[in-house]
């Protein structure tokens, strides 16, 4: 509450707490188009050489443009698979009379807060054995089954409100219950829709460790792996080169979130990551 | 069957495939996973049967009476009835198989070229050398390096090559030489009496409290607390810079950290600058690893709870507020009658939810000090998976990684069922309106 | 068409809400289901469009039985309370929906809803969102989506409820015309008292899952069944005294009361308990059989007051008198009252 009072002391410590963050970000930005010499904390030369990995390939890596597509395509069916599950499915529970109703949601509220990286080593297993292993939609399949919980979990509250006379109306005007459904009641979550869509793609495109355990064949490589594998394999870090290829990767994140942030802030203040 | 049963189900079906399939299942194969000795070594489908050094050399522990190990670890040639059988198949010259058999039936010759030379004595002998390798082969009865996918054919290969095995002997025989997973509960035993357990438990322990008490929950509130206090644009500019680290892809979130404090990184650089010898802040000391490891997941785990707790006290209503301050509250005296008391569940929602992620979460830990200097900061989740999926030494042993895991998924499990009694359920499953 | 209700019985889980109600409505005809809110009169007339499921008896649209009918199989047009508009489409798609379903060519659907606007007088909001209409707006065009599939039977679930007063007075009047111009047969379902008796040709009244009284409105006033009918209608409310019967008198020593009873009840039994009720109009200058007390209380209603009549032993009658009437709170007045119109019960509360 905003009293009138002064409230420099407040934000001096918030300010002095949020130092490293501040000075990570800042030169996450400043230090991919300058140089800096060693030993100096502050940069001294303007270049655009560290972005040279968009036209070139670095230690003769995969070209960033393909491993850009890669992880698109993750993301992007991901995205694709959970929408179309979890609007079905939520949609199922939160409005159709069916036999184990009450099963099925408690099975989903149980999921959606289990934490699934726990199963990482038996789903290696499984897809090992079922020759998934090393493929890219192994992956997606297992990004989308783990975040489908939560996603179904977000469009049942979405589908929860909508008014109950819509469809009442809805079948009462001579509609199937599927008419109703994807002419009168879909519309209505289009902004669950969206979040969630967003959501799963920041999810997706963000993805770390699934990739790297499920697929870690350079063939399908992403874009969490590749910059991992640029960082992890050098013994003199080239930090800046490091950072470009990290800014590029989060530019979608940040363009995303300015659009997307309220819906954003909803899910992920109920969201899985640490 | 009605209409909106049939649409339900087929609505259904997806999620409920996937779900089991890859939710349900793991779940389940955690469990049966962590009582076998599946590893690199056995490989994950099933194994073959197979006499080798080191199954040789493990049999005398095993009460194998020492002339069985000799005859095993021989290479056998027998001029049996089967060879013979097998030369007439071949169209050999009967002439020969007969004198084969006559001079040197059920001889057992201990290798090869004994058997050719014995062959080459013989008067009816076919002209080509080739030929006479090739017979040699048919009679071939050693098990040594001899690959069986079968567990009755290695038995028969078995008794075939010792005669007067003992059942206790052959089944010793037959466990050692299977090259394949089997089941077992070595796994819970093993876990049990290692001393790296007891420390991995500490490590755990220490990280998930840390964390939370400092972030998750303590920096959470503070944050979430002053900002309520302050104007609204700064109040925006701190949520969205502690924000950040939860939008960062977990890779670079921990690329600047690392610049932060590696030997060539900033704060070196900064030092340096007063002359300050430079080192690797993130790894050098068991400490220090613990500040970065404890900072790096706590910077992150604090936007959940700042988000929750904000909204939470947002949903106070203003006026009491306003009536606080014309009674003369202070500030703190705001936070503790007003703000404090609505945030119980909110807090205790965050704590549980929080606990649990820490407890499992291992990708900030594995980016940062993969568990070093040493295994100082190895904490279970990281264990289990280093186990199971990464290690140096590359002998990944995914079943005793499963049974660490196992404890995990268990822990999930209770604490999921947990939640379903803090949601309030009853109110989640009422019932559809419309009927027909 | 007729809508004849057969033993319908409806449960939730273990709690009956309806049972064995039998009710049947005329060809053309308008009925009100009035009842407090938890009576189960939403609950029949969701039974009766299909989105309940029937647990008990018969549903029957003439001679057809519906019961085990879909909603979609009915053809039963509803305006829910909500209007229950679908928001990201335009009116004219709204009124359109049910021919869309239908799958009717686009040409005859825009002719069909221009005719139906012009019906319910809304021609001019076709392209309009119902974010961007009116609460009485909002309401014409639920009632020409309802109606444009022509549909023999319309119910309407609680169709004013939303809309501010003076609206109300307007839509009454204008659901009532639609009804009687198209001649469809409608159910009404209404907690308000006013509504069913000004918009509908019967009301029936229930409680608790029945049907208590089921008459044409006036009847139904004029003799209510009971006194749950007596008191539920009427406004402002009837007052109730208890007593005794004694020599074709209503005695009641306590409150100090002691009038005739009406003619066709003068040979009751005496020592019989029974009850009156007054009417607040039933007070008449003219009578020589009164009621004595004290203004407790007196509500203007501007064209006339509404007095509180307190009996000695604490009783209200109330009563309305010309705002010209010169009594004051406080004053000690004696009342006379037209005791024929008087209302008597037995002791379970029946009209004798």
């Amino acid at each position: 509450m905003e009293d009138g009072k002064r409230t420099w002391h407040i934000a001096t410590i918030l300010g002095i707490a949020s130092v490293p963050l501040i000075i990570m970000y800042l030169f996450l930005v400043i230090d991919t188009v300058t140089d800096t010499t060693a030993g100096s904390p502050i940069p001294d030369r303007f270049t655009f050489e560290h972005w040279r990995f968009l036209w070139q390939r670095i230690d003769g890596r995969q070209s960033i443009w393909l491993v850009t597509m890669n992880t698109f395509i993750f993301a992007a069916s991901t995205t694709v698979l959970v929408l179309a599950i979890s609007s079905t499915a939520a949609y199922a529970l939160s409005r159709l009379n069916m036999p184990f109703r009450r099963f099925f949601l408690a099975g989903i509220l149980v999921l959606h807060g289990f934490p699934t990286i726990t199963l990482i080593i038996a789903i290696f297993l499984i897809l090992n054995m079922i020759g998934l292993y090393n493929t890219l939609i192994g992956v997606i399949l297992v990004k989308a089954a783990l975040e489908l919980p939560l996603g179904i979990w977000i469009m049942k509250g979405f589908y929860d409100s909508v008014p109950w006379e819509i469809e009442m109306a809805g079948i009462q005007d001579g509609a199937s219950r599927f008419m109703v459904w994807r002419v009168l009641v879909l519309p209505q979550v289009a902004p669950g829709i969206l979040a969630l869509g967003v959501f799963s793609f920041l999810a997706g495109w963000s993805e770390y460790i699934l990739p790297q355990v499920l697929a870690p064949n350079a063939n399908v490589q992403v874009l969490s792996v590749y910059l991992a594998g640029l960082i992890a394999d050098d013994l003199n870090p080239d930090f800046n080169l490091f950072k470009s290829v990290g800014l590029f990767y989060m530019v979608p994140v940040v363009i995303f979130y300015l659009f997307f942030q309220k819906h954003l802030m909803n899910i992920y203040g109920g969201g899985t990551k640490g | 069957m009605t209409q909106q049963t049939k649409l339900g189900l087929g609505f259904m079906g997806p999620a409920i495939v996937i779900v089991v399939l890859l939710f349900l299942a793991p779940v389940l194969l955690t469990g049966f996973f962590s009582f076998t000795n599946m590893s690199t070594a056995t490989g994950i489908s099933g194994g073959t049967y197979r006499i080798t050094e080191s199954v040789l050399n493990r049999l005398p522990a095993d009460q194998v009476r020492p002339d069985v190990i000799v005859s095993l670890s021989e290479s056998q040639f027998v001029v049996d009835e089967a060879g013979l059988e097998a030369m007439r198949a071949e169209g050999l010259d009967p002439a020969f198989i007969e004198e084969l058999a006559e001079r040197h039936g059920a001889e057992v010759f201990t290798s090869g070229d004994d058997l050719e030379d014995a062959m080459k004595d013989l008067d009816n002998r076919p002209r080509s050398i080739r030929v006479i390798k090739g017979a040699v082969d048919m009679f071939e009865r050693s098990l040594r390096d001899r690959d069986f996918a079968e567990e009755a054919a290695f038995t028969a290969a078995l008794d075939d090559a010792v005669v007067d095995l003992t059942d206790n002997e052959r089944v010793v025989i037959v466990q050692a030489a299977y090259s394949g997973w089997t089941m077992t509960t070595s796994n819970f035993s093993r876990l049990w009496s290692t001393p790296q357990t007891g420390q991995v438990i500490i490590n755990t322990l220490f990280y998930v409290g840390m964390t939370l008490l400092l972030f998750n929950v303590g920096f959470a509130l503070v944050l979430a607390i002053t900002t309520t206090f302050l104007p609204a644009g700064q109040s925006a500019f701190f949520r969205a810079i502690w924000f950040l680290p939860r939008i960062s892809p977990s890779v670079l979130y921990v690329l600047l950290w690392k610049w932060l404090a590696w030997d060539t990184g900033f704060i070196n650089a900064v030092l340096g600058q007063f002359g300050m010898a430079g080192r690797n802040w993130m790894l050098d000391t068991t400490a220090n690893a613990w500040v970065f490891v404890i900072l790096i997941n706590g910077f992150v785990g604090a936007s959940m709870g700042m988000i929750i707790f904000t909204s939470a006290i947002r949903a106070i209503p203003k006026p009491l507020f306003y009536a606080a301050q014309v009674d003369g509250a202070s500030r703190w005296q705001q936070v503790r009658f007003i703000i404090l008391p609505q945030l119980v569940w909110p807090l205790l929602f965050v704590s549980t939810y929080q606990t649990l992620s820490l407890l499992t979460s291992f990708e900030y830990i594995l980016l940062s000090t993969e568990g070093g200097p040493g295994s100082t900061t190895e904490v279970w989740s990281l264990s289990a998976y280093q186990t199971a999926l990464s290690n140096y030494a590359g002998n990944l042993q995914y079943g005793y990684g499963a049974t660490m895991a196992l404890v995990l998924v268990a822990i999930g499990v209770a604490a999921s069922l947990l939640f379903l009694r803090l949601f309030n359920f009853k109110h989640l499953v009422s019932r559809p309106r419309i009927e027909q | 068409m007729q809508i004849t209700l057969d033993k319908f019985t409806k449960r939730f889980g273990d709690v009956t809400v309806v049972e064995d109600m039998d009710l049947t409505v005329g060809k053309g005809e308008m009925v009100a289901l009035l009842g407090e809110s938890g009576c189960g009169k939403s609950t029949t007339l969701f039974a009766v469009c299909g989105i309940y499921r029937v647990d008990g008896g018969r549903i029957l649209f003439g001679d057809r039985d519906v019961t085990r009918l879909s909603s979609q199989e009915r053809n039963v047009g509803v305006v829910f309370q909500s209007f229950a508009l679908y928001p990201h489409m335009t009116v004219a798609q709204n009124i359109g929906f049910p021919l869309r379903v239908q799958k009717k060519p686009q040409a005859e659907i825009d002719a069909k809803v221009r005719e139906i606007a012009a019906l319910v007088r809304i021609e001019n909001l076709l392209d309009r969102r119902p974010g961007q209409l009116s609460g009485g707006q909002q309401q014409r065009v639920a009632l020409a989506r309802a109606l444009i599939r022509r549909p023999a039977i319309l119910l309407l679930d609680e169709p004013l409820a939303n809309l501010d007063a003076k609206l109300r007075l307007d839509m009454r009047a204008e659901i009532r015309r639609l009804q009687q111009e198209t001649g469809t047969t409608a159910i009404l379902v209404t907690h308000d008292q006013v509504e069913a008796m000004s918009m509908c040709d019967r009301v029936a009244i229930m409680d608790r899952g029945k049907i208590v009284q089921f008459a044409p409105p006036r009847a139904m006033y004029d003799k209510p069944a009971n006194t749950f009918v007596a008191g539920f209608l009427g406004s402002p409310p009837i007052s109730f005294l208890d007593g005794r019967a004694e020599n074709g008198r209503f005695v009641a020593e306590a409150s100090g009361v002691d009038l005739p009873l009406p003619s066709h009840l003068a040979s009751l039994e005496s020592g019989r308990p029974i009850g009156i009720g007054i009417r607040s109009e039933f007070l008449d200058p003219s009578s020589t059989a009164t009621v004595s007390g004290k203004i407790s209380f007196i509500e203007a209603q501007g064209r006339e007051d509404l007095y509180y009549l307190q009996l000695p032993d604490g009783k209200v009658v109330r009563g309305i008198q010309d705002a010209a009437h010169s009594a004051q709170l406080g004053d000690a007045v004696s009342w006379g009252v037209n005791t024929e119109a008087m209302l008597v019960f037995d002791a379970d509360g029946n009209t004798l």
